[in-house]
């Protein structure tokens, strides 16, 4: 296929999107208008449920699969990073510096890290009455880790960090949400049903049924990919180095890899 | 529309307007401190829209923005700062901007909110903001060439 | 009147998505992209979605950049690395 033809192609596919989106577009009920089926409807469940943030509903209970498909998704492209970005035979391993911050700006980090954590925790537990949820207060507690890598340093960061323990936790977040599915089935109803458990009064922490279990398990599993796949980023960054580095110090690496 | 509302939109435009300006053209060290009041900004006009709708729990998409921003600038600090070592410092103004633009925002909303646990929340959150702000700032300012060759 | 709102949030988001494309350094694209993420968190506020908005903010705000800028500063340290080894491979050879 030469370029001429490959345009071509691209082309007729462009064509074919926008002719198809356009015409849908057209169908679409005006902006900002009342009538909302899927909504109304998403509402009505949710309400059923006691859960307060439909949102939670929607994604926890009504298409709770949905989510277990993304939540795999996540996981998978955490253990392929894993795979890609190991240390390879051609490169060694230095140690990282110490970094040179400013005094106030590492201490302020020493105190915004339990803060951004205790958020990070709070948006996880509200997910089913407030906006969040799993994934926000898990990107949220994982970044609040890496703190001490950007206000203090790499080592700082790897004696709070035992990876092995993150991996573990990534596994168990996924397995969770298994298990948590497969308990709808135990109990007579199908899998991932929130038939299990009372489904609490409205505008409560325990208000929900198995959404706020399944918010819990995603944000275990969503904060340990984050460190995960963060940490395999900073070791390249940070800590290998190609065989190219420093040519005069490489005789003999082989026993030092 | 209240006038909450269009104090949010006020502040979209004339404030993230220049801010967008900035962060795309100039000297790398006055893109990330562009960056450093965008966030601030934008957690200014979340407050506002939450009061504007009068939806309580949006204030804690501001929470993060307040906790999460300047960890950003940090980044763009520590990762940068050997590339920005030579750009010319960031004068006293943008701190004061930082200050009086969080007051002038924080104030008005705590008055109107009254007394409980919602204006508690407030002023942590402004609190967080203008000390994020101020700390990020000073990250930036520090952020000199001579780390050009650490691995930390 | 409250459409009002929802077009400068779209007009600002569509002109920092072109920012972000006509700069062409990837760290500079990096701090346009994080101005981006909260661009985009005021439309989705603005649009009633809280939740999607802090998704982004979640992702957006630190962890993107710091992904970004750490490929770059690895990308970046391997060339020149080659680049030495090359000058030291002429010098050598020479």
């Amino acid at each position: 296929m030469n370029r001429r033809l490959r345009m071509w192609v691209l082309l007729l596919g462009l064509a074919g999107t926008a002719a198809l989106l356009v015409a849908a577009a057209f169908r679409l009920p005006a902006f900002g208008t009342g009538f909302h089926p899927y909504g109304d409807r998403a509402v009505h469940e949710a309400l059923a449920r006691q859960t307060a943030n439909t949102v939670a509903a929607v994604n926890f209970d009504q298409r709770a699969f949905d989510t277990l498909g993304e939540e795999t998704i996540l996981f998978a492209a955490v253990l392929g990073t894993v795979v890609l970005l190991r240390q390879a035979r051609d490169e060694r391993h230095v140690e990282p510096a110490p970094a040179d911050v400013a005094a106030p700006v590492r201490r302020y980090a020493l105190v915004l890290l339990p803060v951004t954590l205790v958020a990070g925790l709070y948006i996880v537990a509200h997910g089913q009455l407030t906006p969040g949820g799993g994934f926000q207060g898990g990107v949220v507690a994982a970044t609040a880790l890496h703190l001490l890598y950007i206000a203090v340093d790499y080592r700082a960061l790897e004696r709070i960090r035992p990876l092995g323990l993150f991996e573990v936790g990534d596994a168990a977040g996924e397995a969770a949400y298994l298990v948590i599915g497969v308990a709808g089935l135990l109990a007579g109803s199908s899998y991932l049903a929130n038939t299990i458990l009372p489904h609490g009064t409205f505008n409560t922490l325990s208000s929900g049924g198995t959404v706020p279990l399944l918010n819990a398990a995603i944000g275990m599993e969503v904060a340990c990919a984050v460190v995960v796949l963060l940490a395999r980023f900073l070791d390249q960054a940070v800590e290998i180095e190609g065989e190219g580095a420093n040519e005069g110090e490489n005789e003999g690496e082989g026993e030092r890899t | 529309m209240n006038a909450w509302l269009v104090a949010a939109a006020v502040l979209m435009v004339a404030g993230l307007g220049p801010v967008l300006w900035c962060v795309a053209t100039g000297p790398l060290r006055r893109r990330v401190a562009a960056q450093n009041t965008g966030t601030l900004l934008v957690c200014l006009v979340l407050l506002l829209l939450a009061r504007g709708y009068a939806r309580p729990p949006y204030t804690d998409v501001a929470l993060v923005v307040a906790l999460l921003g300047p960890v950003g600038t940090l980044v763009y600090a520590r990762l940068l700062g050997p590339e920005m070592g030579d750009d010319p410092q960031q004068g006293p103004l943008t701190k004061a901007f930082a200050v009086i633009a969080s007051a002038a925002v924080v104030l008005p909303l705590c008055v109107a909110e009254g007394p409980g646990r919602s204006l508690v929340k407030l002023l942590l959150i402004g609190a967080i903001l203008v000390g994020g702000n101020l700390i990020s700032s000073k990250a930036l300012a520090g952020a000199r060439p001579k780390e050009a060759d650490d691995h930390g | 009147m409250a459409d009002v709102l929802i077009a400068v949030a779209l007009l600002l988001v569509a002109a920092t998505a072109t920012a972000a494309v006509a700069v062409r350094d990837p760290a500079r694209q990096a701090l346009v992209l994080s101005v981006l993420g909260l661009t985009l968190t005021l439309l989705f506020t603005v649009l009633q979605a809280p939740d999607v908005a802090l998704s982004q903010l979640a992702v957006g705000s630190a962890l993107t950049p710091l992904l970004i800028l750490l490929s770059v500063r690895k990308a970046r340290r391997r060339s020149l690395d080659q680049v030495r080894a090359e000058k030291e491979a002429e010098e050598g050879g020479t």
